[in-house]
């Protein structure tokens, strides 16, 4: 293996960015012979400038942002791809304390956006992370299901994930969807309460990926392969039941996630990584997002199932995961 | 020219109130977060936000959704990313970047960044306009065709109908081609479309 040098990988403060975080502190990386440098990034729009510009030669991203980025939509087209899945679940909806309160959930708050409607008030603001996200997707499917139109009967901004809970307590946002620990932690602040989580509007939904450009790894087939198997055997390792005491310990640091033990751990228990074939990104997941993408008028690609091909590469997974 | 700064460092708003001497009326306002209410009370030319503030999604999202009063978002990249703006430029990726700290850069990149922006609103306004000409381009050929072979008329005879239609009712060529195609279609039994 040609290793030429440190490698640079971003991740955002989100539990999912275990994997990476897990294979830096318990040598997976090394295990690999592969020197990583890993870099905190404050925001979605900066991991996906940083690696298509080379700064980062990989990064922790949103799923459908790997598709916005080689599609060109929101950002000059760069053609990425996703040869990892990170994690499954760990997105959720949080309401204001005082939209969550009835049963079934979502009630108050399709009441009140209608109510708003008709006094001719300001619509409900909800937050979501990023407009290529599937927390993006989540709280749309799901205020359908209420009987709202996402694009007229509320009003959808983005938020970073970690300022949601003060936005929720200033009465900036009455709701969100983000990923963990970002509902946990406004839940343990008392400004809101999580009352749907992605599994029970999008069983299956693909969350985060390892997305490095086309043409970077093309350039490093033997590199990628080194970080495919030391994040994939981290994935494995995060999911383990006797792993989660240190995880949490780990995650929680102030360089990595920086939010309390308790949170972390309650988001742990949502969230699945690793083993079962988690780490192969899975074509009808690539097809699925596509088709929210253009269900939600962000895109629609001229070949889907081309498209998805390029973009979601389990052949890379097999090749590396194969080799191992 | 009012100017937005979404950085909790105040040295580099006072460097970009610094390179911006001279510029009259100049008002430069520094905010640690972007608070939408404020940036929208304050309605300023530019904002120029740090490449490390969690704000840029929520500045690109509203970037997007461009109904809501858009605004040139300049990208502050500092020295402590190396080669970040300078790749970023080459490969086109962040539209406008700041780099460094060196004062006499800061107006002339923050004007740069306010002509392409204008000119990116140019585009889109000419490619909306691009589209409807030809598709009043279309109805006006379809409404040629459809008088000449419902009058016997040449295509020159046809185009001179319509022109006098136009001029008679003062209505756009297209339009007028449209509404007769729209008649057509009724006079048939269609849905007049």
């Amino acid at each position: 293996m040609t290793v030429t040098g440190e490698l640079q990988l971003g991740f955002i403060p989100l539990v999912d960015a275990a994997p990476l975080i897990v294979a830096q502190a318990k040598g997976f990386f090394a295990g690999q012979g592969l020197t990583v440098a890993l870099s905190r990034e404050g925001s979605w729009a900066t991991v996906r400038d940083k690696v298509a510009a080379g700064a980062l030669d990989g990064a922790h991203m949103l799923s459908p942002m790997v598709f916005a980025a080689s599609l060109g939509i929101g950002s000059e087209t760069k053609a990425m791809i996703a040869p990892l899945a990170l994690n499954r679940g760990g997105a959720a909806v949080t309401l204001s304390t005082r939209l969550a309160g009835e049963q079934p959930p979502g009630v108050q708050l399709a009441r009140l956006a209608r109510r708003r409607q008709e006094e001719g008030a300001s619509p409900l603001t909800l937050a979501v992370v990023y407009p290529f996200s599937i927390h993006n997707y989540l709280l749309r499917t799901w205020l359908v299901r209420l009987g709202l139109d996402p694009d007229r009967d509320v009003r959808l901004t983005v938020a970073p994930p970690s300022r949601t809970a003060d936005l929720l307590a200033e009465g900036v946002i009455e709701g969100f969807c983000a990923g963990a620990p970002w509902n946990a932690v406004a839940e343990a602040a008392g400004v809101g309460r999580t009352v749907v989580h992605v599994e029970e509007v999008l069983p299956d939904a693909p969350d985060k990926v390892f997305g490095v450009t086309e043409y970077w790894a093309a350039a490093n087939p033997q590199v990628l392969a080194g970080l495919i198997r030391a994040l994939d055997a981290a994935g494995r390792w995060c999911g383990a039941m006797e792993n989660r005491a240190a995880l949490a310990d780990l995650l929680a640091r102030p360089e990595h996630v920086g939010a309390p033990v308790p949170a972390i751990v309650q988001s742990l228990d949502e969230m699945a990584f690793g083993g079962a074939g988690l780490g192969r990104p899975r074509p009808e997941h690539a097809l699925w997002i596509l088709d929210q993408m253009a269900r939600w008028g962000q895109a629609e690609a001229a070949d889907p199932a081309r498209a998805a091909a390029r973009i979601y590469r389990p052949d890379l997974y097999d090749q590396a995961v194969g080799s191992r | 020219m009012r100017v937005l700064i979404i950085d909790p460092d105040p040295a580099r708003a006072a460097l970009v109130a610094e390179g911006l001497a001279g510029v009259d009326p100049l008002e430069v306002r520094q905010a640690a977060v972007f608070v939408e209410a404020e940036a929208a009370a304050f309605r300023p030319d530019v904002i120029v936000v740090a490449s490390e503030s969690p704000d840029r999604d929520t500045l690109e999202s509203l970037r997007e959704a461009s109904a809501a009063n858009p605004r040139p978002v300049v990208m502050f990249v500092d020295r402590s990313e190396p080669g970040l703006a300078e790749e970023a430029v080459r490969a086109g990726v962040a539209a406008y970047v700041v780099d460094g700290l060196s004062t006499g850069r800061v107006r002339p990149i923050l004007e740069v960044a306010m002509s392409r922006f204008q000119l990116m609103h140019q585009l889109r306004a000419d490619l909306a306009k691009a589209k409807a000409d030809l598709a009043s381009r279309k109805s006006v050929e379809r409404a040629k065709a459809l008088l000449m072979k419902e009058r016997g008329l040449d295509e020159e005879a046809a185009y001179r109908m319509l022109r006098k239609l136009s001029m008679d009712t003062g209505r756009p060529l297209g339009a007028v081609a449209a509404d007769l195609l729209a008649f057509a279609g009724v006079l048939k039994g269609g849905e007049g479309s």
